[in-house]
């Protein structure tokens, strides 16, 4: 019996201290000191390539690890340009022959982040492989040539056709390539020398990149400041080939940016670490614009009381790793962020009325220190048509166009939103977004109302009383493809087929992962798809080119997904971008809507309006509202972090004693009893 | 033994083979590959990119006679999908994700070491609670604990595991904040974190099941002659228990167990895909979401292989626990 209760006491202890040791903490005790920004993804991008990624969850990653030519303002409001890895921003000059020059000259001494590619490029001094090399103006034609490069398939390609050449190397290379075999085995920078690279990109030794464009094209110098446009060194594109172990160059990103990789585990791990190569860290003394904190004046003028002084003319970055954690469930990911294992956050749908009461903070988040911030994204959101297809398309003429504008007027975006976002979101009337030049308050949509009776009403101009297709007798039949396979998600899409479903249409969602929806994108193969678009930069034009002949999927791959084709439209792109914002453009995009309006590529649903919460111990965190990477201004205070997260996760362990004395009344007892009787 | 091991062998090798042919009439007969391809680059692409999807992922021949080479040709029966198909598997090609091209080997190698360190815990764990919940109430059998501990079996058995998987993850990992509600990271500081709710809900699942198993047999083995004669001898009650009574009644566990260790290896799909850890049944989830037929082949394939393993190790490890086992000869009384 003594022995017995010995054991129990051995017992109790080991619980006692299972009990001590328990914790929700997701990370290891080492980072709890450590200046680690903590975020999460749902599922992996396909590809990092600087000059294939294209979707925010690449660009997370990518626009971190590689720097630009030119960057943005962090504070400023509008946006405005700063320069990045040029000393400046260029301005264009226009050449005796009328083309465009602009040319940028770029910093010395920037290095790569270190990689064993760099092996290919020779011994250093001390006669070891090489690591790193010099960042120089080559670098950055490499990468452009990339884009032009019809074996990488980047969706930009169109972007910088008014580059002199641009167009005609990719052809250049295509022929080459099929002509040639020995040709096509060569690495990808010596193909493009023996093709005799792009004409309009000029490398003048090692620091002047100079750009001649055929026509005036203002907004190229965007494309500057996006991930697209990095440099990018021949030694990892040829190394990083999938073979021998290897991984592939999309899969492995050799940058010059603030954070290198240094884990990428699909499955469940990104991994950012601060690069000790990258420029701010080696050179503070530059006080270059993109790798210090704005000033003191500027924070007082453009984001008063919202950013701390104390930070101005800082060198960046502040935070030194960044985790990128898998989490494929939006509740735990947001339960997660309330026991503060995530840094920022938006806000499920399920707990909205806990976190928001009277469109601002709820009372109880406020007391824990949590932040809202609102910002009305640049991005749409939209329901597109494949014009190419024969019964949604352009090719069945006005009986598609009465049935696209039927389907606009059956949905209900105030409703939608109400549902499924907490009434958070704009409704749109045309593609650009609210705070871009060419934004229209006033502007109504004459489709995009909700009207049943007069898209009932359409259907039957179109042929189609009551949904029914004249050819089959049944409920005409079309397909929604959309990316996301989620239970919410499926949803969100239920409510539009049944929308059709109630002026007669028989609608079938097509879902799948996002992955394989941009291949279908890619394919052509689909007929009416949901998706958005989150501004590359600051114009109207990144909205407007989304349905312009040269950028459709089918032609050249590019993000018009709806093949949307147009003369007139068309026409009056090429003017809009041309021109510098005053009336004479905001006319020449009233006309371009007015277009819009009427053929109806897309069914434009809302602008979304991001509702972010922010831990108390993140500092600097602004919505930025592009797709544009602003990790290095942020900072932690790790300090605070630890202790608000002991303070809110306090485990709660009487439950666990309650549970053991229940059993232990329970059994004890019994087992007394029992051996009593067998004495 | 060698004998029977190899006669075994043979036939586990040939409901491998059986298993290929219901795989094929499954993923390639019932679910053609156009289908396939239609699923995976979308109802309205091109003829060609069906046939360059399909070249480029291994469906692009004739399912069982290639009328393209000559009637006389061996090849005209070789170069088919059936053939390649068993090809492929039998030689452990998996080739690459039809959703995302990735190697599909590679994704199972780095799915495995998770999986195992979600279902090796919860196995031994269940294993050692069964057991020892098993003797206890074997031990006190027909008292009052012995009956509640039943009742309580058959009210964990009557509760489906999700309602275990949402309620420990709102009770121990949101309202408790003893552990991670979910997620996952290898690093052996903090990799226990991660496992604990799952295997303890795991546990708790399984236990009504196991105990009342377990118990059952433990019963069987405390009336048998040898127990009276151990007792009567002056035996101690726990040495009954653990030293005959366990030892007698290994066999049927023994056939519990082994037929479970093999799948182990891959995995639980409803803990991993609630929990976020990234093993294999998570893999296969997402290969059902996604359409996935080459990685959900593979799953179901490897699932087979190490059911038939399981099969065949049970065979072998009945002659261990129990002498009187004449392999290939059935048992001697």
């Amino acid at each position: 019996m003594f022995r017995t209760m010995s054991r129990l006491r051995i017992g109790t202890v080991a619980f006692a201290l299972v009990l001590v040791a328990c914790t929700n903490d997701p990370y290891p005790g080492a980072d709890r000191t450590a200046k680690v920004y903590y975020t999460s993804f749902s599922l992996a991008p396909k590809s990092l390539d600087p000059a294939v990624a294209y979707n925010v969850a690449a660009h997370a990653v990518t626009a971190n690890v590689h720097d630009t030519l030119l960057e943005y303002h962090y504070l400023a409001r509008p946006y405005r340009l700063i320069p990045g890895l040029a000393s400046a921003i260029p301005k264009p000059v226009t050449l005796p022959d009328g083309r465009i020059q602009y040319v940028f000259q770029i910093r010395k001494g920037l290095l790569f982040h270190d990689d064993a590619a760099f092996a290919l490029a020779g011994k250093d001094a001390s006669g070891e492989p090489k690591r790193t090399r010099e960042v120089i103006a080559a670098d950055f034609a490499f990468e452009l040539m990339r884009i032009a490069d019809p074996a990488v398939g980047s969706p930009v390609v169109r972007k910088f056709a008014a580059i002199a050449g641009f167009l005609e190397f990719r052809k250049r290379l295509r022929v080459l390539r099929a002509g040639d075999k020995s040709f096509a085995k060569l690495p990808a920078h010596r193909q493009y020398a023996r093709a005799g690279g792009v004409p309009g990109l000029k490398v003048d030794g090692n620091y002047t990149l100079r750009l001649i464009l055929t026509r005036a094209d203002p907004q190229i110098l965007y494309w500057f400041a996006l991930p697209f446009t990095t440099p990018v060194p021949w030694e990892a594109v040829q190394y990083y080939d999938g073979k021998g172990g290897r991984p592939h160059f999309q899969d492995h990103p050799v940058g010059t940016g603030p954070y290198r990789m240094s884990v990428y585990d699909k499955q469940f791990r990104m991994v950012l670490v601060k690069s000790p190569n990258w420029y701010g860290a080696r050179h503070p003394e530059w006080k270059a614009p993109a790798a210090t904190f704005p000033s003191r004046a500027e924070i007082a003028r453009m984001a008063p009381g919202r950013i701390d002084p104390v930070y101005a003319g800082r060198a960046l970055p502040f935070i030194a790793r960044i985790e990128f954690r898998r989490e494929k469930e939006s509740i735990p990911r947001f339960n997660k962020f309330l026991q503060g294992y995530f840094d920022r956050s938006g806000i499920i749908k399920e707990s909205f009325d806990q976190m928001v009461q009277n469109d601002a903070l709820s009372p109880k988040m406020a007391k824990r220190g949590i932040k809202l911030e609102k910002t009305v994204e640049a991005s749409i959101f939209y329901v597109g048509f494949n014009m190419l297809d024969k019964t949604v398309g352009a090719a069945a003429g006005e009986r598609s166009r009465k049935l696209r504008q039927a389907m606009s007027l059956a949905i209900d975006v105030k409703e939608h939103l109400r549902l499924f976002a907490n009434g958070r979101g704009v409704a749109a009337h045309a593609p650009i977004p609210p705070g871009l030049f060419g934004y229209d308050a006033k502007y109504k949509n004459p489709y995009r109302g909700f009207d049943l009776k007069r898209a009932k009403a359409l259907l039957v101009a179109a042929g189609y009383k009551n949904g029914i297709d004249p050819a089959t007798g049944k409920p005409l039949r079309l397909t929604f493809d959309t990316g996301n396979t989620q239970a919410q998600a499926m949803l969100r899409y239920q409510y539009f087929v049944n929308a059709w479903r109630r002026i007669g249409l028989d609608v079938e969602v097509k879902a799948t992962n996002y992955n394989q929806f941009l291949q279908k994108l890619k394919v052509g193969a689909y007929q009416i798809y949901f998706t958005g678009w989150i501004a590359d930069f600051p114009d109207p034009e990144n909205f407007l080119f989304l349905l312009e002949t040269s950028s459709g999927r089918k032609v050249s791959g590019g993000s018009n997904y709806s093949n949307f084709t147009d003369p007139e439209y068309d026409a009056l792109y090429k003017r809009m971008r041309a021109l510098p914002n005053g009336t004479e453009r905001r006319e020449t995009i009233r006309s371009m809507l007015a277009i819009l309006e009427r053929e109806r590529p897309w069914i434009e649903l809302y602008h979304d309006e991001d509702y972010t919460l922010i831990q108390p111990w993140l500092r600097n965190a602004r919505s930025f509202g592009l797709s544009y990477p602003t990790l290095k201004y942020l900072d932690i205070v790790p300090g605070q972090r630890a202790q608000l997260r002991t303070q809110w996760n306090q485990p709660v362990v009487w439950p666990a004693w309650i549970l053991l004395g229940l059993i232990a009344a329970f059994v004890l007892p019994g087992i007394a009893t029992f051996f009593r009787e067998r004495q | 033994m060698l004998a029977f091991i190899a006669r075994r062998l043979v036939f586990g090798f040939a409901t491998v083979l059986g298993v290929l042919l219901v795989l094929f009439v499954l993923f390639f007969a019932v679910t053609d590959p156009d289908q396939v391809a239609r699923r995976a680059v979308g109802e309205r692409a091109s003829p060609e990119t069906y046939e360059a999807w399909k070249r480029n992922h291994g469906y692009d021949k004739p399912l069982l006679i290639n009328r393209t080479h000559g009637a006389a040709t061996l090849a005209r029966y070789t170069d088919t999908l059936l053939v390649e198909h068993y090809r492929r598997m039998l030689s452990f090609d998996f080739g690459r994700s039809d959703a995302d091209d990735a190697p599909i080997w590679q994704r199972i190698k780095e799915g495995i070491g998770p999986s195992l360190s979600l279902t090796v815990p919860l196995f031994l764990l269940g294993l050692v609670v069964g057991i020892a919940l098993s003797l206890f109430v074997a031990f006190f059998r027909e008292t009052y604990i012995d009956r509640s501990v039943l009742v309580l079996c058959m009210l964990g058995m009557s509760i489906a595991s999700l309602i275990y998987i949402i309620g420990g993850q709102y009770l121990i990992g949101k309202l408790l904040r003893w552990f991670p509600i979910s997620g996952f990271d290898p690093n052996p500081a903090v990799i226990l974190r991660f496992l604990a709710i799952p295997v303890l809900v795991g546990v708790l699942a399984e236990f009504g099941g196991t105990v009342r198993l377990y118990r059952t047999v433990f019963l069987e083995e405390a009336n048998r002659d040898y127990v009276r004669t151990a007792r009567a001898k002056g035996a101690g009650e726990v040495r009954v228990m653990v030293a005959h009574v366990l030892r007698n009644a290994l066999l049927p566990i023994l056939t519990n167990v082994v037929l479970a260790i093999p799948f182990l290896f891959i995995g639980s799909i409803l803990f991993e895909s609630f929990f976020g850890i990234p093993g294999l049944g998570a893999l296969t989830v997402e290969a059902i979401n996604g359409n996935d037929f080459s990685t959900l082949r593979t799953m179901v394939y490897i699932g087979a292989l190490l059911f038939i393993a399981g099969q065949i190790l049970t065979d072998i490890s009945y002659s261990m626990a129990d002498p009187r086992v004449r392999l290939g000869q059935g048992v001697q009384s």
